[in-house]
């Protein structure tokens, strides 16, 4: 397997040695560009799978050097990094053309967990379930009209954040998902709760499965979830 | 600070005060007109009443009999004001005495003078004899001579007059609402230097002055209130990062061991106080975009009832996890505009406290209520409940109930708050005996 190449365009030196410090300690190959003319320059030359972009910038704002991108033929995936954090700008991130958007501060599992999900995203290898149709890991089937997630003869009934939460991990089987991953997709929440949501209907989904004979959920502390295809035989 | 000059109105006084001095000016040359022509009025009656008494019909009326006629009332000392003219028909002058300024037929302005070089105005009629001679009845009227004379000077002294007493009125009336207002600049003055608990003084003041000081002093209150919430806030705020900072710095001091199994440990806890100081951030960050209300496009109509249900169905594992329940009761359909992502956190902001704040085997219930202008959503709890002195303060920022665990940001019943306000709707808390009840009231659109 050939190694993700990522652009990291960071003007904050510290920032941007942290993110391609933890890129490749995860095994990813790193560039770096501190301004967005570097960064325009360094797509010419080299074709990146993703580009990890500040929005504020020295010379050009992140938005408008997404706009010069766009208009290429060979897009990278992109994540914008911002410290401004409302809701707003994160519409403004997306509606420019970002795949995704994470608020400074960061987790470097968050970013690199989301760094994946793009990439994927931008690829098109796994078109199965992503609107709503049914979806299978293994022999781990999920059926979208009734909400029933069967394991061979047996079946059980979800109920509609369940049956989420179990989408999202299926689509994204093998690979880690973090909280803020879910709360996002799964529930659509822009804020932050206090109780941890995440764990406690997972658990709830995970007790679920237990009736099928199957627990495919790994928690990965500090990182995130992963389903495991190899735990759906 | 410079102290200002009492305040003074400037030019408004100079200008009521030329205002009514122009517009006496302009009543006196009206008054005049009106009595000069009721004057002449009277001139042209006298002259029609003289030449009555002299062009007698079924008479002759050629000049030489003209000329007795005027020569018998003299003589009988009957017309002392007015002067007749006879003129025969050749043009030669049978009877006069003064000179006349030429003049047309029929009733005119007339300019004679008799013996002396000064002119004299008066009325005139003129007519033709039966015989082409010409008579002309001369009418001296003293008092419209001695009324044009006064005229100019009249008219001048009235404007002096006017002048005076109208910059004297304005002044008069102008320094009293400078000093009324002065009040309010001495106010303003106050607040400039920092003492936002000065008032304008309201006694002695009526009218629209009342009005204006009680006005500004409310919205001083206001002011003073918001400031005097803004640097608790601030305060409050820089406690609860205190906290998590003291503690992070702690575990990040030399002493600690930071290799190995137990360092790992020693680094997780510090993570997790990152995470919570990051948390404090988030969450005021989002209490001022609720309070700035910058997205009012995300306000579309919105079923309270399968919001409700979906929230539910996320929390419920999250109170059982706490070893309570939350029951949901059957939920009758309201539609209201609303942003779905505020409500869903507003549900989410106080079942977190369910879990949070009261104890395993608490009982919560989601309810909804709908009447025609209200939709009213009600999260009860029969755990310990708020004390009725603490209900107002708990939804401020970084006030925490009585013995509540100091968890989450501080800003959850805040934010809330902030939610319902920014729907135009209420947030109530109320005493479920046992336990807290919030009231959640949605005004539905008519």
């Amino acid at each position: 397997m050939v190694a993700m190449r990522v652009l990291v365009v960071e003007d904050d030196l510290a920032i941007a040695g942290q993110i391609c410090h933890g890129l490749m300690a995860r095994g990813y190959a790193t560039d770096r560009a501190h301004s967005a003319q570097a960064a325009f320059d360094a797509c010419h030359r080299t074709q990146f799978d993703a580009i990890v972009l500040d929005r504020m910038l020295p010379d050009t704002p992140g938005i408008a050097l997404l706009g010069r991108l766009r208009a290429e033929s060979h897009r990278p995936a992109v994540l914008m990094l911002s410290a401004l954090g409302s809701v707003q700008d994160r519409i403004d991130g997306l509606e420019a053309g970002a795949d995704d958007y994470l608020t400074k501060p960061f987790d470097m599992a968050e970013l690199s967990a989301r760094l994946v999900a793009i990439c994927r995203r931008g690829g098109r290898n796994e078109s199965a379930g992503e609107d709503g149709g049914d979806i299978a890991v293994g022999r781990l089937r999920l059926d979208a009209a009734s909400h029933c997630a069967s394991l061979g003869e047996e079946a059980i009934e979800l109920n509609r954040k369940q049956f989420s939460l179990l989408a999202y991990l299926m689509r994204n089987a093998d690979r880690v998902v973090t909280r803020a991953m879910l709360l996002e997709n799964v529930w659509g929440y822009s804020f932050d709760p206090a109780t941890n949501i995440v764990e406690s209907n997972l658990s709830r989904l995970r007790t679920r499965l237990a009736g099928l004979g199957c627990d495919p959920i790994e928690t990965k502390r500090g990182e995130g979830y992963t389903l495991r295809s190899d735990q759906c035989r | 600070m410079p102290v200002k000059p009492r305040a003074s109105i400037g030019r408004l006084a100079v200008q009521f005060g030329l205002a009514f001095a122009l517009a006496m000016g302009v009543a006196g040359g009206i008054a005049f007109l009106a009595a000069r022509d009721q004057l002449m009025e009277e001139a042209d009656d006298a002259l029609a009443h003289e030449s009555s008494k002299l062009i007698l019909s079924g008479e002759p009326n050629d000049s030489a009999s003209m000329a007795q006629r005027i020569l018998e009332r003299r003589d009988n000392k009957i017309i002392s004001s007015r002067g007749h003219l006879l003129y025969a028909p050749d043009g030669r002058l049978l009877i006069g005495g003064f000179d006349v300024k030429p003049l047309p037929d029929g009733y005119a302005e007339a300019f004679y003078r008799d013996g002396t070089r000064k002119w004299h105005r008066g009325r005139a009629l003129t007519q033709h004899l039966s015989d082409g001679g010409r008579l002309i009845i001369v009418e001296h009227s003293e008092v419209g001579e001695n009324m044009r004379e006064m005229l100019v000077p009249g008219i001048l002294a009235l404007v002096i007059a006017a002048s005076i007493t109208g910059l004297a009125a304005a002044w008069a009336f102008t320094t009293q609402i400078a000093q009324r207002l002065d009040r309010t600049v001495k106010a303003a003055d106050a607040i400039a230097q920092g003492d936002l608990s000065h008032r304008i003084p309201t006694t002695g003041l009526d009218g629209i002055f009342a009005t204006q000081a009680s006005s500004l002093n409310h919205m001083l209150d206001r002011m003073e209130q918001m400031v005097r919430s803004q640097r608790q806030f601030a305060s409050h705020l820089a406690h609860d990062l205190r906290t998590p900072l003291t503690r992070l710095r702690g575990l990040l001091h030399p002493d600690q061991i930071h290799e190995g199994a137990a360092g790992h440990e020693v680094l997780d806890k510090a993570e997790r106080e990152c995470r919570s100081i990051i948390a404090i951030f988030d969450a005021l960050l989002r209490l001022s975009e609720i309070e700035a209300g910058r997205r009012p496009t995300a306000m579309t109509p919105l079923a309270l009832d399968e919001i409700i249900t979906d929230v539910a169905e996320t929390m419920e594992p999250v109170i059982a996890d706490a070893g309570s329940q939350l029951a949901l009761s059957a939920m009758p359909s309201a539609t209201v505009l609303a942003d779905a992502g505020l409500v869903q956190q507003l549900l989410v902001n106080l079942l977190d406290n369910v879990a949070l704040h009261t104890p395993a085997g608490t009982r919560a219930s989601l309810a909804l209520a709908v009447t025609q202008d209200e939709a009213t959503i009600t999260v009860a709890d029969n755990g310990p409940g708020i004390a009725l002195g603490e209900r107002d303060r708990v939804v401020r920022p970084y006030e925490r109930g009585q013995g509540a665990r100091r968890q989450g940001s501080g800003l959850g019943l805040a934010i809330a708050q902030a939610i319902m306000r920014f729907h135009n709707g209420a947030l109530e808390l109320v005493d479920n005996r046992p336990g807290l009840t919030v009231r959640l009231r949605f005004p539905i659109a008519g």
